[in-house]
């Protein structure tokens, strides 16, 4: 990884202590929520003129391709991330293959397995284990993975919190040396940092049907798991309060062993909101999820310098407060299309508690269907809006979806830089 | 509390089993299957919905309530089909071509469900031309279509125009809905309305099929 200029560093670390940086610091890539899709990635290495072989997916769920040092410097990026070991469904990310993704050349996992059904639909195999049932499926028109819902006949009086926790267990000296080796060279790198260690996401939708899993038990169907999340409240307590001890004892071996090499952890991605309303009441958010967020984060700020980062889709200016006192520094991806989540009245209010990761251009309308100007226009406003005073890492709202045309991403970025008034590439 | 007035309270708490043995008892009180479903669901169903609009219920009591709904309507809906009523519309629904994403549709499929809709559920990842085939077999007013995603909401438009393509345009309303769907993108591809969510969708299904 090349060296480059402290600055990304010391940039996102001012943005962090709500100081204003130099430039806006600019994130993709540094975790599964601000990542752009292979096929993007791969039109902006052609698009920049950079080398263009095989993209590696970093995010096989997702299909999210690997920013490399040559595109990050293009790009003008700021920012890079720490990941576990193995990926979404459970193969290390390691041994990278190619493999043809729908005519476009790209680099997996060697133990990432797939099968195409007659009708065009690709499945993948928890583990690379083709024995097993299948737990993804990208069907003919779309550019990612589903989550294969595999839920056993539910026994409610043998239902037991540690079949839920089957995915939660103690680090493996492999899974700490992999994030010891990658912490430390991305701490060495000038880039900013973001350790995405796994184990604290509670009750996140995207991984309760367990994708890493063999043969999972417990609650894994995502409806099933919201209704328990109002009728089996104790249920849903214990496996919270069994994950936090396991989750809590693993960031104390992680930070022993990278220190501060890390800016920011990704703690959690559950999302709380909906496009026009939420999940659940700020009630049943403090009796349910609020103490387990705030035994992490208060571990995290009592032990380490890092910065805690949290994920919630849509409309969620309704839990801002709960989120800060929970412990959250940072809130992405401030989906400002959502209902109540106007940008200017969120930065007034939690401005100065609380990072916007994101919220740069809306990825529903703006990014994919408009027009490099339009896109423009609503960068430069964004950043007018979150910019000052810091507390602002630009990123879009969410991932970059396939489809989203090269250009408009380049107009984005053009616009980032244009903001900051550095002429960039 | 009398049998219909327990299963209003179990549909609106989303209890299954109260609201199927409710049901039960309420047949074999004499009481008639459209009288059930007119009298009792529907106007639970519309409490149901009220409160979500109000957000004094979220997606989980939503998801309660549609089972109890379907716990009392898998008895009902026989004896109903036996008696020729009929119902308020007949809805194609499903998830565009894609997109495996069904939550938020089978919310939308029971909310039209218990406010009187016949309701045809495709489920999700729907190529156009089964909707159109359960369209026209099933003699539909009215078709659905969901998509959570901005890389499988073109296929609304595709599906669109595949009825019309196909003659059956004049023949179905279409309505569409999905996180990243609005008000301008429903208008620009011809649907004929769009809602936001499983509540409002209710009344905008009724509009649709009464003009």
């Amino acid at each position: 990884m090349s060296q480059i200029s402290v600055s990304s560093r010391d940039r996102l670390r001012t943005a962090l202590e709500h100081r204003e940086p130099d430039r806006i610091p600019l994130d993709f890539g540094s975790t599964n929520v601000t990542g752009i899709h292979v096929s993007c990635v791969a039109g902006l290495c052609r698009h920049y003129g950079l080398a263009t072989g095989p993209v590696k997916v970093y995010e096989p769920g997702q299909m999210l391709g690997s920013i490399e040092d040559d595109l990050r410097a293009a790009m003008g990026l700021d920012v890079i991330g720490v990941f576990p070991r193995k990926t979404k469904f459970g193969a290390p990310a390691a041994d990278w293959k190619e493999w043809n993704f729908r005519g476009l050349e790209v680099l997996v996992p060697g133990d990432f397995r797939t099968r195409t059904e007659l009708n065009g639909d690709i499945l993948v195999y928890p583990q690379g284990d083709e024995t097993a049932a299948p737990s993804g499926r990208m069907p003919v028109g779309s550019a990612f993975f589903d989550i294969i819902v595999r839920q056993p006949e539910i026994d409610e009086e043998k239902l037991d919190p540690a079949d839920n926790l089957e995915e939660f267990g103690p680090l493996s000296e492999e899974d700490l040396d992999h994030i010891g080796r990658s912490a430390h060279v991305a701490g060495a790198s000038g880039y900013g940092v973001v350790g995405s260690f796994g184990g604290t996401s509670f009750g996140d939708v995207g991984l309760v049907p367990a994708p890493a899993l063999k043969n999972p038990k417990g609650i894994r169907d995502v409806a099933e798991w919201y209704i328990s999340t109002r009728t089996r409240r104790g249920y849903i307590h214990r496996i919270f309060e069994r994950q936090c001890e396991i989750a809590l004892a693993n960031l104390a071996r992680i930070h022993a062993r990278i220190g501060d090499a890390v800016d920011c952890m990704y703690v959690c991605g559950t999302d709380f909101g909906t496009q026009t309303s939420a999940f659940c009441s700020v009630a049943t958010f403090r009796e349910l999820w609020f103490p387990y967020y705030q035994r992490v984060n208060n571990w995290v700020h009592a032990n380490t310098n890092w910065k805690c980062f949290k994920h919630s889709c849509g409309s969620v200016e309704r839990f801002l407060e709960s989120f800060i006192e929970a412990g959250f520094d940072i809130i992405n991806p401030v989906q400002c299309s959502a209902a109540g989540m106007d940008p200017a009245e969120l930065k007034r209010k939690y401005g100065s508690r609380l990072v916007f990761w994101g919220g740069g251009v809306d990825t529903q309308k703006t990014l994919p269907f408009g027009t490099p100007r339009e896109v423009r226009e609503e960068v430069l406003r964004r950043c007018e809006i979150f910019a000052p005073g810091g507390g602002f890492v630009f990123s879009s709202i969410h991932n970059l979806q396939a489809g989203t045309p090269v250009e408009n991403i380049v107009a984005m970025l053009d616009a980032v830089h244009e903001f900051n008034g550095v002429s960039h590439v | 509390m009398s049998d219909l007035e327990q299963l209003r309270e179990a549909l609106i708490v989303g209890d299954w089993k109260t609201a199927a043995a409710a049901t039960r008892a309420a047949l074999a009180d004499g009481v008639a299957p459209l009288t059930i479903v007119t009298g009792h669901l529907m106007p639970a169903m519309d409490e149901v919905g009220r409160r979500f609009e109000c957000e004094e219920y979220f997606v989980p009591e939503m998801l309660l309530s549609a089972r109890a709904m379907k716990a009392s309507m898998e008895i009902v809906r026989p004896l109903l089909a036996a008696s020729g009523a009929q119902p308020v519309g007949r809805v194609v629904i499903g998830t565009v071509k894609g997109d495996l994403h069904d939550i938020g549709k089978n919310l939308v499929a029971a909310m039209l469900e218990g406010g009187g809709f016949e309701v045809i559920d495709l489920g999700a990842d729907v190529a156009p031309e089964f909707f159109i085939e359960a369209a026209a077999a099933r003699n539909a007013n009215l078709v659905a279509l969901s998509a959570l995603l901005t890389v499988t909401m073109g296929w609304m438009k595709t599906t669109i125009d595949a009825f019309q393509a196909a003659g059956l345009r004049e023949k179905v309303k279409i309505m569409v809905g999905g996180a990243p769907v609005t008000q301008q993108y429903a208008d620009a591809i011809g649907a004929d309305g769009f809602s936001d969510s499983a509540g409002s969708a209710v009344a905008l299904a009724r509009k649709l099929v009464a003009a």
